[in-house]
């Protein structure tokens, strides 16, 4: 394994020109050519980021669209995550933070806008970058951060106003009771009828309203609100040691809490600038797999349930309740919680079933390919699945969709290949592509996935045999703030978790930015021209986590 | 106390072969028939007050506060609240005296909140008068033993519990086979399954579901965040558990609990098993 190398242990290259060609889907420049690239095009002073493997520049307000359209421009990456930090106590207002991911080995770019302390304000990147939005909504409620020019300046996850941001020192900020004022945007004309759904849904699913509006059959458009299950979670990681930040992290999204958790302690151990052994990086790397297995399962058992086809249901929810049995043997949890700690594990696996793994993998493989024939061989199957809820690439592309949903509108993003991380260092991991958009191309990428998830975990579970150091020493926390960035490919696609430790140790700030948050506007787009009855379907086949968007 | 068994256990299991998963029974006879085994390492913590020497180690590190040292000026104690604890077993870890273990969580689900508390070192409290319950239980137990339909609200969980109340209706578990139905309306519903610490923006939802449903009904509460808001419960963002919103039934603990958890608690909401958690501590299973 790899370890990221440290500052100063890589020696720039000598002069080769910064070049600006693509390699196939991404760009890739080597850390000093980034680096270059940043000053040649005005950003700079610039500065190491050691925990977050990336460039960091600090920004003037004046300057932020256009130091934000210059590294989604010449630069070619994406914004990755928008946040903001109080800072008041480090003598400072209101910080907001642009996180541009770069794919390996392009380190990427952090951009950081220090606000003043009163009415902080900040140019909306709204007309360039339309997917910042929901960013800016949330920004502007719990910091109070105004977005000059924006468009939407409504509230995103609070549904009753606070008295003061929630997100500012200075002591909790209980909501009022007042409820803040929301209005959906209206679509009129003859025969237009508007349909509610949620936020109680008939399945046993979360929370969410979606506002449809409907001409005869066809749906014209979809409005979706969230915040029904907001609990304030970036705020209960405050002040906490970092090791107990592990139990929030894993919380995030509960079908995905070993992402939320190697995320987590992956970002904390940049920030202390621990590493770990190889095979501690290879026991998370099955435990990742294992979940991804049996989420995807779920999955396809939804896509096959929502057709109306309860035999490709069961037998995918058979394969489900395996992987989680794999899960509950090695550490206690069918989910996998509370496992995976900062430094290692919390508790050291179970091993005694560890020679069991292949044989039920190989047999998982073998039972959602066979499913998968069978439901390409049901008409009945394949035209609810062809053509329906279609994302195209171009869309897919301009609002960043990440995860299964990007992949089978066309594009090939997966963190684990693209900046590996953990036990996917040096690591092939085929990423499974479709073309059309439907709910057909991403159940078959699911699919596909699912069988490359049971490769990998065969794969680590194998370099386990010689047994493992379970956990590192975790150093004490040193007198020097410190921030870390962990990104992991769970199930649904990117998650990040940033963390800022504070002069004492604890955990000051704490942003987690869910595959979903970016991804969830998707589901906008795919349902317009189809039925309201097929909406399931569409909802199942991307699978969005509510919590996970909600926090 | 008895109730017509409506229902006889399933068959044994039969095996399945490899790979297919398409031959052979893949449903638990659970709970008609035995506990299944769990494979894995048990999660619940159980104090040993012969070892412990109320040093705190443990609660220091619970995340959630479940487990509390009396405070000076009272007898020394301490107290263990399964409805808030998470089951992560840092506790045990925590220990220098080893006088946690860990122990199974299936069969933890209560009719009363104070019986998942477990209180050492000090008389136990009295627990609240079952007479009242006790008439209502056997009133559910007659409507519902048979055919029990649940509509289920997330009130703003994490989705783990989720997972969990969906898998009992997996072939493993399948829920329809003990003559219980999970309803799309609550119009429709017998009783309500609760998961989540009820956020502010879910609260008038919930309250919404609750009396949209014809009586009589009950409520259950899942998991942690359920039954205390769990590591939420600290969130001005949340109310911190059902019974502050709705009256609650059953209390099923757990971050999640397993669908076998959930089977039990939903057996028990039909009076179909004695409790057998009792003042927070777990008696060996009646004999049938």
């Amino acid at each position: 394994m790899s370890i990221p190398t440290r500052e100063g242990e890589e020696s720039p290259p000598a002069s080769p020109p910064p070049t600006l060609a693509p390699t196939g889907d991404v760009w890739r420049r080597t850390r000093a050519e980034e680096e270059d690239l940043l000053l040649r095009l005005g950003l700079g002073p610039t500065r190491w980021s050691l925990g977050e493997r990336m460039w960091w520049v600090s920004v003037h307000p004046d300057g932020w669209v256009a130091a934000c359209e210059q590294v989604t421009g010449p630069l070619g990456h994406p914004l990755s995550t928008l946040f903001a930090e109080d800072v008041q106590d480090r003598g400072g207002g209101v910080q907001v933070h642009a996180l541009f991911l770069g794919n390996d080995p392009t380190p990427g770019v952090h951009l950081c806008c220090p606000l003043g302390e009163r009415e902080p304000k900040l140019p909306s990147l709204g007309g360039t970058l339309p997917y910042v939005v929901p960013f800016e909504r949330e920004i502007a409620e719990m910091f109070g951060v105004e977005f000059e020019g924006a468009l939407d300046r409504r509230p995103l996850l609070l549904h009753e106003t606070h008295p003061r941001p929630p997100l500012r020192r200075g002591g909790p900020s209980p909501p009022s009771g007042v409820r803040a004022p929301y209005a959906f945007t209206p679509v009129e004309g003859e025969g237009v009828h508007e349909v509610a759904v949620g936020p109680v849904h008939a399945g046993v699913i979360e929370p969410g309203h979606f506002r449809f509006q409907v001409l005869g059959e066809k749906i014209l458009d979809l409005e979706t609100r969230f915040g029904y299950t907001h609990k304030g979670t970036e705020r209960l990681f405050e002040g906490q040691t970092v090791g107990r930040g592990t139990v929030w992290a894993e919380s995030v999204s509960g079908d995905m809490s070993v992402a939320g958790g190697v995320a987590y302690a992956h970002a904390v151990e940049r920030a202390l600038d621990l590493a770990l052994p190889p095979e501690v990086e290879e026991a998370r790397g099955l435990l990742l797999e294992l979940e991804r297995v049996a989420f995807l399962s779920g999955d396809v058992a939804g896509i096959s349930l929502d057709v109306g086809y309860a035999v490709g249901a069961a037998r995918a929810n058979i394969q489900r309740e395996r992987a989680y049995g794999l899960l509950q043997a090695l550490t206690g949890s069918r989910l996998g919680r509370f496992a995976v700690g900062v430094g290692g594990f919390r508790r050291p696996l179970a091993l005694e079933t560890l020679d069991q793994i292949p044989g039920i993998l190989r047999d998982i493989s073998e039972a959602i390919q066979a499913l998968f024939d069978l439901l390409l061989d049901k008409s009945s199957v394949v035209d609810r699945l062809q053509g329906t809820g279609i994302v195209p690439r171009w869309l897919a592309e301009m609002l960043h969709f990440l995860g299964p949903t990007a992949r089978a509108s066309g594009l090939r993003i997966d963190l684990r290949a693209d900046r590996p991380y953990g036990a996917y260092h040096g690591r092939e991991v085929r990423v499974p592509r479709g073309l059309a958009g439907d709910v057909l191309a991403r159940l078959t990428v699911k699919v596909q996935e699912i069988l490359e998830a049971c490769r990998l975990a065969t794969l680590f579970h194998r370099s386990l045999n010689g047994g493992v150091a379970w956990r590192v020493p975790v150093p004490a926390p040193n007198s020097s703030a410190a921030a870390g960035l962990g990104w992991v490919e769970s199930p649904r696609g990117e998650l990040l978790v940033y963390v800022q430790t504070g002069t004492d140790g604890r955990l000051q700030r704490v942003h987690v930015r869910d595959a979903s948050f970016l991804t969830w506007p998707a589901i906008e787009f795919a349902v317009r021209g189809n039925i309201v009855p097929d909406f399931p379907l569409y909802n199942k086949s991307l699978n969005l986590s509510y919590s996970g968007y909600d926090r | 106390m008895t109730f017509p068994k409506v229902l006889s256990p399933a068959a044994p299991k039969v095996p399945s072969p490899a790979g297919s998963g398409l031959d052979g029974v893949e449903t638990l006879g659970y709970p008609l028939g035995a506990l299944p085994s769990v494979r894995g390492p048990p999660r619940a913590p159980q104090i040993d007050p012969t070892r412990c020497d109320l040093d705190g180690a443990c609660a220091r590190e619970c995340p959630t506060g479940a487990i509390t040292l009396r405070g000076p000026g009272q007898p020394p104690g301490i107290s263990l609240d399964y409805g808030k604890c998470l089951f992560c077993s840092l506790c045990v870890d925590a220990c220098p005296h080893q006088a946690l273990s860990s122990g199974p969580m299936e069969e933890m689900a209560v009719l009363d909140r104070s019986d998942l508390v477990l209180v050492r070192g000090a008389p136990t409290p009295a627990g609240a008068p079952h007479a009242l319950r006790e008439d209502l239980r056997k009133r559910v137990g007659h409507l519902f033993a048979g055919s029990l339909s649940i509509r289920t609200v997330d009130a703003g969980s994490c989705n783990g519990c989720e997972v969990e109340v969906g898998a009992l209706s997996w072939p493993r578990y399948d829920l329809e086979r003990l003559g219980i139905h999970i309803v799309a309306s609550p119009r429709h519903a017998d009783a309500l399954l609760v998961t989540g610490p009820v956020t502010r923006n879910m609260r008038l939802a919930l309250e919404k579901t609750y009396r949209a449903m014809p009586t009589p009904s009950f409520v259950v509460a899942v998991g942690a965040c359920g039954i205390s808001g769990g590591p939420f419960a600290a969130s001005a963002e949340v109310e911190g558990g059902v019974d502050r919103v709705l009256p609650v039934e059953v209390y099923v603990p757990g971050c999640p609990p397993s669908p076998l958890a959930l089977l039990y608690g939903l057996w028990l909401a039909l009076g179909q098993v004695e409790q057998r958690m009792v003042s927070g501590e777990l008696r060996s299973p009646p004999r049938s």
